[in-house]
């Protein structure tokens, strides 16, 4: 899973696409320039807009991740795009928010309807791009609580699971 | 003639305090509780000793067993550090008892500024300024009015038998202060079944300033010039530097003579800190004894950094029973030190104290920054100790450069897997109160709270980082494991 280019990064409440390029660098959310990033020592990396340079620690495993720079610190998860949620990270409410704010272009699934983990239940476009929200396991929807064309912020539950 | 040190106590002050044996060619045994077993103090050591779980009272703070240990393992000296067992009388006698040098003051000496009252009685007597105050023998409405006056406003009202603000008043003016003493009374009485009534001056605004004094055993007493530590939150001190930015050369001469005369008055022996409450800055100010420490200061690193003593070194030289090899004007001031205690607490959620495994530490290292700590990569950080992890000191050629200096140190300061005072302590240095040395006592539980506002983060660098580590697999980060637990560490009971 290491390989695949897209990865959701998410802190506290808050999720970015972030995208490999094939050149390397990697592209942030919706920020305008990618950012070369070059290992500088164990756990140690050098990030840099092009303007400005950070120097950023990291430690810790995909689903907790702690990134600091500066004498601040955060703590992240991160996951490829698309990936069936972590089981033990996200159930409740959250578990069929979009990861950042999107428009919701497809409702896949209906009320009383029967799912699969992994099923499409909704297809949102954020930055240019579609991005599926999976089952997160399998049972009946019992809601939908979006709209086509909507746009839908994170954190929020778009389809509820029985 | 030391020759082995028994070290009781456990992260960077006993980390530091192996380290001045070392250099003076003294054996080291150190001691630890079932949760340090593969701390970086045990490893610092040429010996070690479990004493047992890991609650401080059946570990460090148990007497027996450390007597037992040093028995055991040949020690003829203990150095307490701080906290812990080191302003216990008790341990103290044990040792002597025990035939073991304590490496501090006498017994007697901790016992006398062990008790407010007596230490307050003690200090008057030598001429060292108190705050004003009594407890007046004539309980009456007139004789505590005369008190108040000799005392002088503001002033507190408080029980005389209380403590925990129970029965306090502040009185701000003879207008103010019948009702403020039948009040007191009334509440002394019901919380303390007394209703005597002390009287004392409040002091506006204090700084915390603090003299470090050495006495040795040939009656040569000196201080190393003051501290000010006036940057505390909740009465933990936060950031300690010297000088004071409230000194001058004159003040400075004076709360010196009062510490060293602090020292004789209870015939002190080692290194010792006076504390006093500052009030006003420069020549027209004045202070009062708050409390000594009979013991080695978490902040004595800014002593040594401006007067190039190495503290602990000088205790070990006393305790061996050797003069003091300098007189007080041999000593001098040079520069501006500053440091920086880092806790792992959560300011962001009222400096809640974190325990948990550092996945990763990494101190800075450039000139005159030094770090001493107790915890490495792979630390589990217990909740059963001080959460303090790691002192930083910043020495430079004046307070602004150092000041520069540690906020350049503390900004490579990776410290990952758990949160920390980090952010905040360079929020701190960087407001415009501490660059204008404008700070007292009260400044980071009033205005300087709102320094709690986390730094801005850039976070698109650092998911740009992560998603890099987690697609190249990243070189392994998190530190030694030790999932399987060491074998040595499991043999209970079992003396080194």
């Amino acid at each position: 899973m290491g390989r695949a280019g897209r990865f959701v990064v998410r802190q506290d409440e808050a999720s970015t696409l972030v995208e490999v390029l094939a050149d390397g660098r990697v592209r942030v959310g919706d920020a305008p320039d990618p950012f070369t990033v070059t290992a500088a020592g164990e756990g140690q990396y050098l990030v840099s807009d092009g303007s400005r340079t950070w120097r950023v620690a990291v430690a810790g495993s995909p689903d907790a991740r702690f990134a600091g720079t500066g004498g601040t610190t955060a703590r992240l998860e991160i996951e490829p795009e698309g990936a069936a949620p972590r089981t033990k990270a996200r159930r409740g409410p959250g578990e069929t928010a979009a990861p950042m704010p999107g428009t919701v272009i497809e409702i896949a699934v209906e009320i009383g309807q029967h799912v699969s983990v992994g099923d499409v239940l909704i297809t949102l476009e954020a930055m240019k791009m579609e991005l599926p929200i999976r089952a997160p396991r399998e049972g009946t929807v019992t809601a939908i609580r979006c709209q086509a064309g909507e746009l839908v912020q994170p954190g929020v539950a778009l389809v509820d699971i029985s | 003639m030391i020759t082995r040190v028994l070290v009781a106590n456990r992260g960077e002050i006993a980390v530091r305090i192996m380290r001045a044996c070392d250099e003076l060619g003294i054996d080291t045994v150190a001691v630890y509780s079932d949760a340090d077993a593969h701390a970086p103090h045990v490893r610092a050591a040429r010996h070690a000793v479990r004493l047992g779980p890991a609650s401080p009272s059946e570990s460090y703070l148990a007497i027996g067993a450390l007597i037992d240990a040093a028995r055991t393992t040949g020690a003829d000296a203990v150095h307490p550090g701080y906290g812990f067992l080191a302003e216990n009388a008790g341990f103290a006698a044990a040792c002597q008892d025990a035939g073991l040098v304590f490496v501090g003051p006498p017994a007697e000496a901790i016992a006398a500024m062990g008790s407010k009252i007596a230490a307050r009685r003690a200090m008057q007597q030598a001429g060292v300024p108190v705050v004003p105050g009594e407890t007046p023998a004539d309980q009456s409405d007139a004789s505590l009015v005369a008190a108040a006056g000799r005392a002088g406003y503001p002033l507190l009202v408080k029980a005389s038998a209380g403590g925990g603000g129970k029965g306090m008043r502040i009185v701000r003016g003879e207008g103010e202060l019948a009702v403020a003493i039948a009040g007191a009374r009334h509440e002394a009485r019901a919380a303390f079944g007394d209703d005597t009534l002390y009287v004392e001056r409040l002091v506006p605004h204090p700084r915390h300033v603090e003299i470090q004094v050495l006495s040795d055993h040939h009656g040569h007493v000196v201080h190393l010039f003051e501290r000010d530590c006036s940057t505390q939150r909740r009465h933990q001190k936060v950031i300690e530097e010297s000088p004071s930015p409230a000194l001058t050369p004159g003040l400075r001469a004076r709360m010196g003579e009062a510490a060293v005369a602090a020292a004789r008055a209870v015939g002190y022996r080692n290194a010792g800190t006076v504390e006093f409450l500052l009030e006003g800055a420069g020549d027209e100010a004045r202070f009062y004894f708050l409390e000594m420490n009979t013991r080695l200061q978490v902040e004595h690193p800014v002593t040594e950094a401006v007067t190039g003593v190495d503290l602990v070194q000088a205790q070990l030289r006393v305790a061996g029973g050797f003069p003091l090899p300098w007189r007080q004007d041999d000593l001098q001031q040079r520069g501006h030190a500053i440091e920086c205690r880092v806790y792992a607490e959560d300011p962001a959620s009222g400096f809640l104290p974190q325990a948990g495994r550092i996945l990763l530490y990494r101190a800075p290292q450039r000139p005159g920054i030094r770090v001493d700590a107790g915890v490495e990569s792979g630390s589990d950080v217990s909740v059963h100790y001080d959460p303090m992890i790691a002192k930083l000191i910043a020495h430079a050629e004046t307070r602004d450069a150092a000041i520069a200096r540690a906020i350049a140190a503390l900004s490579e300061f990776d410290v990952l897997g758990l949160a920390t005072n980090i952010s905040f302590l360079i929020g701190v240095l960087d407001s415009r109160p501490f660059r204008h040395g404008a700070i007292d006592t009260a400044f980071l539980d009033g205005e300087g709270a709102a320094l709690i506002a986390p730094a801005p983060l850039p976070s698109a660098a650092l998911a740009a980082a992560v998603v890099h580590e987690e697609r190249t697999g990243g070189a392994p980060a998190d530190g030694p494991k030790r999932r399987t637990p060491d074998p040595w560490g499991t043999l209970q009971g079992w003396r080194g």
